[in-house]
Order: structure tokens, then sequence, then C-alpha cells
């Protein structure tokens, strides 16, 4: 109960911290810039008539720009989430407080994903715009929503790892770009298995796949079931990294 | 009530804390005394859970910390040498912040955030960022933010370092207010601090405890130890080396100059440092102008555990010659 308490008040006070710092605008800037450009190139694509018009969502995510992108963004939202708090040394007066370090890492780890989540919100506003001018089918692109959340909770939660490694931001920010590369690639190998069962298995793993099913309304549990399990684990890495650092 | 029982740390196989016991009542304050680097701050990082102790346990309120941190650090304050809040936070909303951290019930909050505020001084600056305060509110920033759950046990390292004289003196003035309601241990290397504030000193010195008591039983063990003040007509500059190869002397440092020298002498248990001194001054025909003998300040005290150990370490390597105490400045320890 007042683990609860004190995990909220983390995340209060660590997703209101993003919007005094500069970085938080131009990461907004930029993902509004390029978010803005995809969906001038959607709307043309959907000015052809030979466009399928089955997922529209799924245009959004094939693009190579949306995954660098999106992997460049996580590794940025996430660098400063345990570092910043150990340079400063303000790590010593939170942990001296009535908090286990998996609350910490839990409440940073949540802030990070609310910040995404949050660069996504002025996107709700191009499917509103698109149903003006034709019906819609809501499921697919409230599943595509659900998958790109997926998405950030699995790559900010690699970024929380790299973050609880070091003191310093920017080679937080690398080692976490890294790591989200890593857990992006991972899927990739997909392509060289050549056992069928395991080439199954590997499926899940590619993230190209996961978005392309949640864009189609494919709710996949086993995919959910991936990123929560994979969450949970670096955020238990986290922990333990925490744990082990904290007083250096 | 705060109890350290053998408390021991080693940072890769160096002693940094060896067999550091002591108990703090309730309603008393513990002065926890020495030079940097001797193991301050690491013990009180041990106290509060920050650091796992390589040995012993740390009860704060009875709860064992290693064991049920979660459960002992509600009683506990702690305000850390190196402070860091965070700059972008508004006064209040850092104590609230830290209230919530703590498990204050909701319905407190507000009451106790606002109680915290006024009790440390800072209710002025409420809605200013942290960022934009000087040290010496920051101090006390971080002060509300560590007693705004009222915790049993306050833990404070160095809480005066770095403030100017009129704040020095508020925070002195809060802290002593603040026994009544909490059990407190502070930190520091400033003496006066010590001798105004606590009801007892523990003096550590390479992670040792080397002396415990009241500053009055400290003083008294010491004046069992002779001191003298010896002033010789005109500059002599090599008058405190000299009187350092005396015999049972521990300590000599000369004080101030113009016209003639002040070199004061703290001897060893049971010596009578007058005659060997006078012996000294006639044989290099010196002019002796006084010969006093002296009180123990807690200083004297201070400087003579702390040097005792370096002396003792100077034995053991032949060739190196201890350092010689640098003249004591008002208060301060050397360092």
């Amino acid at each position: 109960m007042s683990a609860l308490k004190a995990f909220r008040a983390i995340v209060k006070r660590e997703f209101f911290s993003y919007f005094v710092s500069p970085l938080a605008y131009v990461v907004l800037t930029a993902f509004l810039l390029i978010q803005g450009y995809t969906f001038y190139l959607i709307v043309l694509a959907l000015n052809q008539p030979e466009t399928p018009r089955t997922a529209l969502m799924s245009l959004f995510f094939t693009s190579v720009f949306y995954w660098i992108f999106m992997m460049l963004i996580s590794s940025v939202i996430a660098m400063r989430l345990l570092s910043e708090e150990r340079k400063t040394g303000s790590i010593e007066a939170l942990l001296t407080a009535p908090v286990s370090e998996a609350t910490v890492v839990a409440g940073k780890f949540a802030a990070g994903w609310c910040f995404f989540l949050f660069l996504w919100l002025p996107t709700v506003l191009y499917p509103v715009l698109l149903s003006r001018f034709g019906t819609l089918d809501w499921g697919p692109i409230a599943a595509g929503y659900l998958g790109i959340a997926l998405v950030g909770a699995l790559f900010i939660s690699a970024g929380t790892f790299a973050s609880a490694l070091t003191k310093n931001q920017i080679v937080a920010a690398i080692v976490g770009f890294v790591f989200i590369l890593g857990v992006f690639l991972v899927g990739v190998f997909r392509d060289f298995v050549t056992d069928p069962g395991l080439r199954d298995a590997v499926s899940y793993l590619n993230l190209l796949e996961h978005m392309d099913d949640f864009a189609r309304g494919i709710v996949d549990t086993r995919r959910i079931l991936y990123v929560a399990s994979t969450v949970v684990f670096f955020l238990f890495l986290s922990t333990r990294a925490l744990e082990a650092n904290k007083g250096r | 009530m705060l109890e350290v029982q053998g408390l021991s740390k080693s940072f890769y196989g160096t002693p940094a804390v060896e067999d550091v016991s002591f108990r703090v009542e309730t309603g008393e304050i513990l002065g926890f005394l020495g030079p940097n680097g001797a193991g301050k701050t690491t013990t009180m990082r041990m106290i509060t859970g920050f650091l796992p102790p390589t040995a012993g346990r740390v009860l704060l309120a009875d709860v064992d910390v290693t064991e049920k941190p979660l459960v002992a650090k509600r009683e506990l304050g702690y305000l850390p040498e190196t402070l860091a809040l965070y700059p972008e936070m508004r006064v209040r909303e850092y104590v609230a912040f830290r209230a919530e951290l703590c498990g204050v019930p909701s319905s407190e909050k507000k009451a106790r955030v606002d109680e915290a505020i006024q009790k440390c001084f800072v209710d002025d600056v409420a809605s200013t960022p942290i960022g934009n305060l000087s040290k010496g509110y920051r101090q006390r920033v971080g002060l509300a933010g560590a007693l705004v759950h009222k915790p049993k046990v306050l833990v404070l390292d160095e809480p005066t370092v770095g403030l100017d004289p009129r704040q020095i003196v508020k925070v002195r003035d809060l802290i002593r207010d603040l026994r009544k309601d909490h059990t407190i241990l502070l930190s520091t290397h400033i003496l006066p601090e010590v001798e105004v504030l606590c009801d007892r000193i523990l003096i550590i010195d390479r992670g040792r405890i080397v002396a415990s008591g009241t500053p009055g039983t400290l003083r008294h063990e010491m004046s069992q130890a002779p001191a003298v003040t010896v002033v010789l007509k005109g500059e002599v500059p090599e008058a405190d080396a000299v009187l350092r190869q005396i015999p049972g002397v521990v300590r000599a440092a000369r004080i101030g100059a113009g016209g003639e020298t002040r070199v004061s002498l703290a001897g060893a248990e049971g010596s009578d440092l007058r005659e060997p001194v006078f012996r000294e001054v006639l044989a290099r025909g010196w002019t002796l102008l006084e010969l006093t003998p002296r009180q123990a300040t807690l200083e004297d005290v201070f400087v003579r555990l702390v040097s005792r150990d370096a002396a003792a370490e100077a034995d053991t390597l032949p060739g190196v010659e201890a350092e010689p105490p640098a003249p004591v400045p008002s208060g301060e320890v050397p360092q």
C-alpha cells in the first residue's frame, strides 16, 4: 500500500521533470515532425486507388525510419532515469526513504513509458481527421496503439537498464540504444532459422511482425506475454544494478 | 533510539570502518566527530541502510535496517553530506514529494508539509524552485524533507557545512529545537558545534572509535595530560620543530607572530613538560617570556587522539616524519 504510494510519487515527480528539461521539447518536436511527415505520406498513399484499405495503421510502422526513430527516442527518454540521480547524488536521499530499489526502478520506468505514450497522444488526431473523409475501422487502430505501447515498454525498459549501469547520461543513451537494437535484432534472426518449430518461436520476438499483427487488429496474447516478461526481466536487472552501484 | 553494534565496512578488502558500536537514546544528540576521511559518512550511510555493512547491525527504533529496511527507514530522517535536491522542483513540491515517498497519509499531508516548512524557516521560499536557492536555504529544505514524516531518528551529515555564520546559528537553533521529538546523530568536523549542540561525543579516526563521552568528561580526561604555551622573545622560526623533539611532546604548533614566538605544546599523559622545555630554551639561548600551563580544550582532545595515531604510524615507517599539525585556526580541526 505504501509502496504503491511511493511508486505514484516517483512516477509523478519523474514525469513532470521531463517538461522542465529542454530535451523533452526537442524530442516532442522531432517526433511530431516525423509523424506529421509519415501522415502526409499515408494520405498520399490513400489517394491512390490501388492502395489496400485493410491495414491503415501498418503504413505507420513499416518504414525503417519509424524503427530507427523509435529506438533513438526511447534511449533518449530513458537515459536520465537512473543515471542522473546517481550523478547528482540525489539517489542517496531517495533510497534512504522507506522505498525499495525495485519500487524506484519501476517508478522511473513507468514515468519514462508515460512520456513515450504522451508523445503519441497528438497522433490520435490523424485517424480522427481521416474519419471525416471516410469510414474507419477503429478496432485495428486501437490495436495498433496497443502494439506501439508494448514496443515502447520494451524499449524503455532496455534503456532503463542502461541508465542503471552508468552515471553518464550520454553513455546511458548509447548503451541503451545498443540494448534496444539488440532487442530488435533478436527477432530478425527469424530469417536465418531453418528449423520450422524454432522459426515459429523466434518469430514471436520479431517486432516487425509484432507491429504488423497489431496494426491488422490481431491482439495476440503470446506477444503481450513476450513483451511483459522481457520488461520484467530488464527491470529486474536494473534493480540489481542499482543495488550494486548505488553507493559508487 | 538508535543502536549500532559492531559495524564494519571494507571496500575491496580495505577496512573503512571497523567495529563501531554505540547507542543514542531518545532525546539525545550524539556528535560524531572525526577528521575528513575517518569513516563518518560511511558509517552514516550504513546506519541509513544506503550501504550494506560488511559486519554488524544497526537498529533504528529497535528494527534492524538490513533485515527490514522498509519498516526501519520509516523512522529515519537523513540529511546526506552531499545534499542533492531536485533543482527543478519548488520547495513545497519537494517536501510534499518526500511526504508521499515516506508514506504520510494523504489526509495529513498538507498539515505535515506546512509544519515541516515552518519548522525549518523556509516558508518564505515555499514556491521558489530549489535550484534558485542559496546553500543555507537548500540545507534547510533538505532538513524539512527529512523530517516531514516525523521520524524517530534523525541522521545529519555535516548539516552546517558551507553555511555563512548567521545561517549556521539558525540551523543550530533548529537542531537544538528538534531534540525534543527526535533522536539525533550529527556528524561534523567543527568543534564548537559539538560543544554547543551535543550531549555526547564520539570521536572516530581511521574507521575506529577513539574516544567517547560528554564534552566535559573528554576534557577532564585530557586535562591529565599537560598542555603548555611557550612564548619566546623575537622571531624563532625553528622553535616548534625544536620543541617537538623534547621527549613527551605530542604536538607543537606555532600560533601567531609579531615580535614574539608563541608555541602551543601538548604532552603525553602523566608527563610534565615545564622543566624540559625550560632546559631546552636555556640550552638554545632563547629568551623565555612566558611558560603557561593550559586547561585542555576539546580541540586538544581531538588533535591528540587523532595525531596519536599519526605518530604511531610514523614510528613504524622509519625515516618518515609525522606531518607537523598546522596552526589551528578558530575552532576548525585541521583536515
